[in-house]
């Protein structure tokens, strides 16, 4: 199995119904952390094991990082939303780019967004359609128009 | 309170586009790219190169299924194209932008 779809936990939206964890989506800290193809992520797993580092998100073998470029668990996201537009809500933040200019990553297929400042349990996890690299340059993460994620009802 | 002569100025940074005669100049900090919608590239939200910097910037098309994924979408020819990344290749390296699709769940 690997990579095949894009979706939000769904024991982040129980957890967050259920007063489990308490997140708070307009002030926590969110990180975008990449992997590889090796990974097969799953939207029914427990609330431990949407974690960045535990369960498929284990980093050992499957996280892609480069030093301070793009930092082992992570860039920050910056200018996050959360917000209803009509029946939409919507998460977004700004696009993330590395933290440098001299990138160098491999065989990167998608992301893990996760909330630092709630034990970095898993909000939801991007699948960008296929192999992605960078040798010595820029990478961003350009979130879409319908933002980082949305629920629509 | 007179004006004051600013302490120091940020250098210029003259921007062009390789696939539409866009070009711009900025004054600010930080290594980030400038982004256009791009006639040029299927009207993509594409990174400019800082003039001078031989380069070439495309779109790369999504390599999977695309299923119940919101993916973003280029127009080639009238045919909607799913466009998984924009590259910029230069002679020292390559930048890559992705553009992720929204993880969503629906009422339906």
């Amino acid at each position: 199995m690997a990579w095949s779809a894009s979706k939000i936990f769904c024991v982040f939206v129980q957890d967050a119904f259920n007063r489990t964890s308490a997140y708070d989506l307009n002030a926590d800290t969110f990180k975008a952390a990449l992997y590889d193809n090796d990974i097969t992520p799953d939207q029914t797993v427990s609330s431990a094991n949407s974690a960045y580092n535990a369960g498929q998100w284990t980093a050992a073998g499957n996280e892609v990082s480069d030093g301070t470029e793009w930092d082992a668990a992570g860039e920050p996201l910056t200018g996050v939303s959360s917000s209803f537009s009509s029946t939409n809500y919507t998460f977004d933040a700004t696009d993330t780019p590395s933290g440098g200019s001299s990138a160098t990553l491999a065989a990167v297929f998608g992301c893990l967004v996760y909330d630092d400042t709630v034990s970095d349990l898993g909000v939801c996890f991007n699948y960008f359609g296929g192999s992605n690299s960078v040798t010595d340059g820029t990478f961003t993460i350009q979130w879409h128009a319908n933002g980082v994620f949305r629920i629509a009802l | 309170m007179r004006n004051q002569p600013p302490l120091f100025e940020l250098p210029e940074r003259h921007w062009v586009c390789p696939n539409c005669d866009l070009t711009a100049v900025t004054r600010e900090l930080g290594i980030g790219h400038r982004y256009h919608n791009c006639k040029g590239l299927l009207g993509l939200s594409a990174p400019m190169v800082l003039d001078g910097t031989k380069a070439k910037v495309e779109a790369r098309e999504r390599e999977d299924y695309i299923g119940k994924e919101m993916v973003s979408y280029a127009d080639r020819d009238g045919k909607a194209v799913p466009v998984m990344s924009i590259v910029t290749t230069r002679d020292e390296g390559q930048d890559c932008t992705v553009l992720a699709p929204v993880a969503q769940a629906t009422s339906e």
